[in-house]
């Protein structure tokens, strides 16, 4: 058993799990973090990305021991007590989720590539949803959404209520 | 002195940290003042963009599919999956799996009760018990306190099988001389003709007549989430079932058909669905954990993996596809005859309802006078195949709108033209005789060409960008 310590969504947590054990499943099993979701297990389908020290990431293809000492952002700390991220609020204004299962990956991709380009082309959009697959929704309104939830980040537009 | 007072500390305090975490730290934030979008507060919903109640809990990551639920106690199964295509099974042997330590139950087809089920034919195992009909068949359930151990466990449970030539093609399978897979059923277990006026007559006075076949290949649903379903079984002899099914009623008189039990002792949970398109329509190894938890008495979760939703669940019907279609030098179809086969797969599930589709479609949007057409469906020792969005309904769209642009290229007419001249009206009959109302077809293609800018020459696509020229 390995035991591992990292920061998470701002909070220090620690578990103790065999040394087989991926990241996504110390998340959603030991962390009780199920918001990263397992589509696949072989990171073809990016259900599971979350961010490890600012990067987009298959969690299912990362051990849990990889992962001690780092820091991870994920779904569940995009948004706090106050507001929604940007890009939560423009992917629910937009229908951008119809079943939601790819949506935490999706939004975790997207989020890392604002952070890093705050103004994204459609093919940067599209290159950086390129490992998030998606069944029903389609996605023409995830990148809508993206382009909108960046303008309202770099402050050209204002954030719709609802 | 061995330490620095200041590093003791550090570490002091970083232990103290660690400590002080709760074992269940906080997990999330969220605001819980929800906006109700305008959308939903105005009753003009043309021109609205559609949100989605379920949208912000979606964003949040805070959706619970099955697999995010956890019960005290909770079980993992697999199921042992054949791997042949057809066989006889001459014996289980589950003993070495059952001493693993961790397992806790192993069931084969024996342990349940009536080991059928089926949409429409009953015709499918739970747990096949004396023949494999496909490689998905599941033959063995084990569950164990983890869903590592319970996958090791499959390995350990040996099946001795009487391997038989399988049967892969429909064609063959028509035939009659082919030995039945469901013996003594015959092979082809769903028929259909439908026959409007008369195409031989039709033919005769053609101009020119045309003929092709087309096949479409095995499609999975993929979705996203894969199957999940928990069983759990109560000491007053009830079981509860969370599962991903789309159509929890019809599962539920299928799991009381197959444990025996009266509906009223059955209660289904249909959970948020991540994803279906029709491949979640009905049960699967429900039955199977259902016993492992009345075995147990232990809640029972099984998740397949992403290889078992495309060899252990329904697919798309492969269609092979015969046209044979008379027109007048204009264009004007006359008479059109066709022939489907369907690859029913190792078992029924909607095969019917995806005949019938397919059937009544078949001819295509067209006004004819003269339409034959037949249908059948066979089955093979290939994964099942059932409900997927449109119900054959693409396939046969595929072949016709096919068809349609090899005629109109060797008549010389534009495909556009050719589909004007022969497209249904407002009142027009379809082939099984009903009188079609609201049709629009004429007036969308129309519109369709004039942004397309089919006849400037030059296709644009969705985003203004030019996609090809015309011919």
């Amino acid at each position: 058993m390995v035991t591992v310590k990292l920061t998470v969504n701002g909070e220090t947590r620690t578990a103790t799990v065999a040394p087989e054990t991926t990241l996504l499943r110390m998340l959603r099993d030991d962390l009780n973090l199920t918001g990263a979701k397992l589509g696949c297990d072989v990171g073809d389908c990016g259900a599971c990305t979350v961010i490890v020290d600012g990067k987009p990431i298959n969690s299912c293809l990362m051990l849990a021991a990889q992962a001690d000492g780092r820091t991870l952002s994920t779904i569940e700390g995009l948004a706090n007590a106050d507001k929604l991220h940007p890009l939560q609020k423009t992917f629910e204004n937009y229908g951008s989720l119809q079943c939601g299962f790819c949506g935490p990956g999706v939004l975790m991709s997207a989020k890392a590539l604002l952070d890093e380009n705050p103004n994204p082309s459609v093919p940067e959009i599209r290159d950086a949803l390129s490992g998030n697959l998606c069944r029903c929704t389609g996605y023409s309104k995830m990148i809508e959404a993206i382009q909108v939830a960046a303008r309202v980040m770099r402050g050209e537009a204002v954030e719709k209520t609802a | 002195m061995d330490k620095k007072p200041e590093v003791a500390q550090k570490q002091t305090l970083e232990q103290q940290q660690v400590l002080t975490v709760p074992p269940l730290a906080p997990l999330v934030t969220y605001p819980l003042d929800v906006v109700i979008a305008d959308t939903r507060q105005q009753t003009p919903a043309v021109g609205q963009r559609a949100t989605r109640p379920d949208g912000r809990l979606h964003g949040l990551g805070q959706t619970k599919y099955i697999d995010d639920w956890y019960f005290p106690g909770m079980l993992f199964a697999k199921i042992k999956r054949a791997g042949v295509a057809s066989a006889r099974i001459k014996s289980i042997d589950t003993s070495e799996a059952e001493k693993m330590p961790g397992v806790i139950a192993v069931i084969t087809g024996k342990d349940i009760p009536v080991n059928t089920f089926g949409p429409s034919l009953k015709d499918q195992p739970v747990l096949a018990d004396t023949r494999v009909f496909h490689a998905g068949d599941g033959v063995a359930a084990v569950a164990a306190i983890s869903e590592q151990i319970a996958t090791e466990a499959l390995e350990k449970i040996k099946v001795e099988y009487e391997v038989y030539t399988p049967v892969l093609d429909p064609l063959e399978s028509l035939k009659l001389e082919t030995p039945g897979i469901h013996a003594p059923s015959p092979n082809i277990y769903g028929h259909k003709v439908i026959k409007k006026g008369d195409v031989d007559k039709a033919f005769a006075q053609s101009y020119k007549i045309f003929e092709g076949q087309w096949r479409t290949q095995m499609v999975e649903h993929v979705p996203l989430e894969p199957h999940s379903t928990i069983a759990m079984w109560d000491a007053n002899g009830r079981v509860s079932i969370y599962s991903t099914l789309g159509r929890i009623t019809l599962g539920r008189a299928d799991v009381s058909r197959t444990l025996g039990i009266p509906m009223s002792r059955i209660r289904m949970i249909a959970t948020v669905v991540g994803g279906n398109f029709g491949g979640k329509n009905e049960i699967t190894t429900e039955p199977a954990l259902a016993i492992l938890s009345k075995k147990t008495g232990r809640p029972v979760k099984c998740t397949f993996t992403r290889p078992e939703e495309f060899y252990a669940s329904t697919t798309r019907h492969p269609l092979i596809m015969d046209y044979k279609t008379g027109v007048t030098k204009e264009g004007k179809i006359l008479g059109r005859k066709i022939r489907l086969v369907l690859d029913g797969g190792a078992y029924c599930s909607w095969s019917e309802t995806t005949l019938g589709k397919a059937c009544i479609l078949s001819a295509g949007p067209y006004n004819i006078e003269n339409v034959y057409a037949e249908a059948f469906v066979v089955y093979t020792n290939k994964t099942m195949t059932g409900a997927m969005r449109g119900f054959g309904a693409p396939q046969v769209c595929f072949a016709y709108e096919s068809h349609m642009d090899e005629i109109a290229h060797s008549l010389g007419i534009d495909p556009l033209d050719i589909r004007l001249i022969n497209a249904f009206d407002e009142g027009s009959i379809s082939p099984t005789g009903q009188k079609l109302q609201s049709v629009v077809v004429k007036e969308s293609l129309l519109q369709a060409a004039e942004r397309f800018g089919w006849n400037s020459g030059v296709h644009v696509n969705g985003n203004g960008q030019p996609v090809g020229a015309r011919s």
